[in-house]
């Protein structure tokens, strides 16, 4: 059954669909959810509060508007608020790099190491920690785009900032997380 | 900044999919003549690729059933609510009719068929018209006292 028919029965107070919805989103949802708020309690906890907001929701739902950001909207902001509520730094995490400089002119291409290699298990395992490392705003533009695969516009939609927002956050993004496995791993092979 | 900066700059957007289309060809053209950015791409598609390829975490099958248990009691609490409104717009319609009804029947009463046509108040008809305010003011405080004591209750629960 495709997802704008589970979405209208369940607007009709249709509970099976919502358990298709649930399967159809609970992992992106969830790994959503943990890449914002990092904690796995916490993300469960929202994930949770997620779908009775859904609940509770559904029937103000535009279905003109695209439902994948209509939920990770959602998710969210209760994400923000909670991350406001109980770690109101983590919000406050400075962006790093002045404007008009990047990772990218910083580095000197002759010792770069090559980011070819980060395919194994140990290497994933370090870019997940790097990507843990950055600000919670590059963060979340970084899941929506690479491992949700959301175009530019409905991140600037989910995120409510305008695109050219979005755009920086997404290379200071890159920019950082580069840096930070290039100093944390230095003259690390990654091929 | 030269051409050559500019494009460097680009690079990282480029891997990850988000250049305007004449930025895009101008980073296409430019990869033809210069090997260090070609290479400098290369490495940040690479980047790009490991971001894709990150494992999803999954959630825990109790916390799935527990997501579908509090949102089925979300969409009937949902639906107890809507059937609640619906029930307090009918009372409130069908009470404002009573009374615009019950007015003239006063008047009537009060001064006959004639009185009906007097446009002056008499003493009945002010005595009614506060005796309505009173109510309705009465009525409308409990309302408004026992709708915040169930948004108080749902808060806590």
């Amino acid at each position: 059954m495709g997802l704008d028919s589970d979405v209208s029965q369940l607007r009709r107070g249709d509970l099976d669909a919502l358990s298709a919805l649930l399967g159809r989103y609970q992992n992106r949802l969830y790994r959503y959810l943990l890449r914002l708020v990092r904690e796995p309690a916490e993300a469960e906890d929202l994930f949770q509060l997620t779908w009775l907001r859904v609940a509770e929701k559904i029937r103000k739902y535009d279905p003109s508007r695209n439902f994948d950001a209509w939920l990770f909207t959602l998710a969210r902001n209760l994400a923000i608020d909670h991350l406001r509520r109980i770690r109101p730094e983590s919000l406050d995490e400075p962006i790093p790099g002045a404007p008009g400089e990047s990772a990218a002119t910083r580095l000197p291409s002759a010792e770069r190491p090559a980011l070819e290699g980060i395919l194994d298990r140990e290497r994933t395992s370090r870019l997940a920690t790097a990507l843990d490392l950055l600000p919670v705003v590059q963060r979340e533009v970084m899941t929506l785009r690479f491992e949700e695969e959301m175009k530019l516009e409905e991140i600037a939609d989910v995120t409510d900032v305008p695109l050219s927002t979005v755009k920086t956050r997404l290379r200071r993004g890159l920019e950082k997380l580069r840096q930070t496995l290039e100093t944390n791993y230095p003259g690390e092979n990654w091929q | 900044m030269n051409d050559h900066e500019k494009i460097r700059e680009l690079l990282a957007l480029a891997a990850a999919g988000a250049l305007e289309p004449a930025e895009e060809e101008q980073v296409t053209k430019h990869m033809r003549s210069c090997e260090a950015c070609a290479a400098e791409l290369e490495e940040w598609r690479l980047l790009a690729g490991g971001l894709r390829r990150l494992p999803t975490p999954q959630p825990r099958a109790i916390i799935v059933e527990r997501a579908r248990a509090r949102a089925e009691i979300g969409f009937a609490e949902e639906a107890e609510r809507r059937w609640h409104r619906i029930v307090m717009i009918s009372v409130v319609l069908f009470a404002w009719a009573l009374t615009l009804l019950s007015w003239p029947l006063v008047r009537l009463i009060s001064g006959g068929l004639l009185g009906m046509l007097d446009p002056r108040l008499n003493h009945a008809w002010l005595g009614f018209a506060v005796f309505t305010s009173v109510v309705w003011l009465a009525g409308g405080t409990a309302a408004v006292a026992l709708s915040l004591q169930k948004r108080r209750e749902r808060r806590l629960a």
